[in-house]
């Protein structure tokens, strides 16, 4: 198997793609196809302060060494969840990562910000693991990116990732969740603006990329994400792949053009939350300080 | 023989096949997998060798 581009050996086929590459090309595509997404849907500019949500995974390692190598100013933000094990692991991986190329990592300890992790909160809260720590997680990234004045914060969310939440969106008709899917959610008042420069790339790609530019990245799962709707998804989408190349990226692009179909929720009235001043839709305090004076009383969340 | 390793299994297959082919003859979907060795991916028309091994990284992630 020869690349299509410089025909010396390939070791990766993208059929979606009708690509075969090298290393060297594989490389120099993702860095280009992020390059363009970030430029098509306007998401940052090179002299704004960029920070990337890292979890010791490939995805956001790779988006970090990309925005990195593409020339944006991009520090690194790791929230320790609290997990048993995996929390500690992804940490070493993304702390690694950092002290290698010099760059600059926070790290948050959910237990400091909240009084539990995701592990203690899970012993007396109702809904579901994968909800309740997306919210611990949205709250505490925004907030660590508007007190440390970027103007951006980056996720790793990829090709995989988007299409599975379609496709979840769909399957239940979730018509706000849709109108509201899109690469770049922006930025008002305290809420600093939300990013997917990965979008257009697949999860296998992202996978290359990482065991070719020798990025180490934790493989194990989230222990809690065992089971988890959205991998479900993800299979039954790389099922339709198989035979089918281009429908994740078919399901996404399409979508992108006939998003504007979908209403858009009624525009919800954001306050500052009385305890923590930052914004929320809620009449009272915000979810995050609910859960956290839930968890200083002990009582079910 | 040669060996694959995904996640916690191991699966021993004829030297001679392709990657591409011993994947497809186990059930799993080439897409969801890079084929590993020595820290090197590996290419679909790579040919099994006797006593080779071989690891089988996952690239989907969830949650």
């Amino acid at each position: 198997m020869r690349c299509t581009i410089c025909k010396k050996p390939a070791v990766i086929k993208l059929r979606h793609a009708n690509l075969k590459l090298c290393p060297e090309h594989l490389v120099a595509r993702v860095e280009k196809v992020v390059a363009e997404t970030i430029k098509k849907f306007r998401m940052f500019t090179p002299e704004e302060r960029v920070l990337v949500a890292v979890s010791g995974g490939k995805d956001s390692l790779a988006l970090w060494e990309i925005l990195t190598k593409l020339g944006y100013r991009a520090d690194g933000v790791y929230l320790d969840l609290g997990i048993a094990g995996y929390s500690e692991r992804s940490r070493e991986f993304s702390e690694a990562f950092a002290a290698a190329r010099g760059l600059a990592l926070r790290v948050v300890r959910v237990e400091g910000e909240l009084g539990a992790g995701i592990d203690g909160l899970l012993r007396f809260a109702r809904g579901k693991p994968c909800s309740l720590c997306g919210t611990v997680k949205r709250y505490l990234l925004n907030r660590v990116a508007y007190e440390g004045g970027y103007h951006v914060l980056a996720t790793g969310h990829n090709l995989d990732d988007e299409a599975a939440t379609l496709l979840g969106n769909v399957l239940r008709w979730e018509e706000g969740y849709l109108a509201r899917q899109y690469p770049v959610l922006p930025g008002e008042g305290k809420l600093v603006r939300r990013v997917k420069p990965l979008l257009f790339l697949s999860e296998r790609e992202v996978a290359a990329y990482c065991i070719i530019s020798g990025i180490e990245y934790i493989y194990e799962e989230c222990p809690h994400a065992v089971g988890a709707r959205s991998i479900a998804l993800k299979h039954v989408l790389n099922e339709l792949e198989d035979r089918y190349p281009g429908t994740k990226l078919g399901f996404i692009r399409g979508f992108l053009k006939v998003r504007g179909r979908f209403e858009p929720p009624e525009p919800v009235e954001l306050r500052d939350c009385p305890v923590c001043g930052m914004p929320t839709a809620a009449e009272g305090p915000c979810r995050f300080c609910r859960l956290k004076e839930r968890v200083s009383h002990g009582a079910p969340a | 023989m040669a060996t694959l390793k995904h996640r916690d299994k191991t699966y021993t297959v004829k030297p001679g096949a392709t990657l591409e082919r011993a994947l497809r003859e186990l059930g799993i979907i080439p897409e969801t997998v890079l084929p590993v060795k020595e820290g090197k991916i590996l290419p679909p028309d790579h040919r099994l060798e006797e006593d080779e091994e071989v690891e089988l990284v996952d690239v989907i992630s969830g949650g």
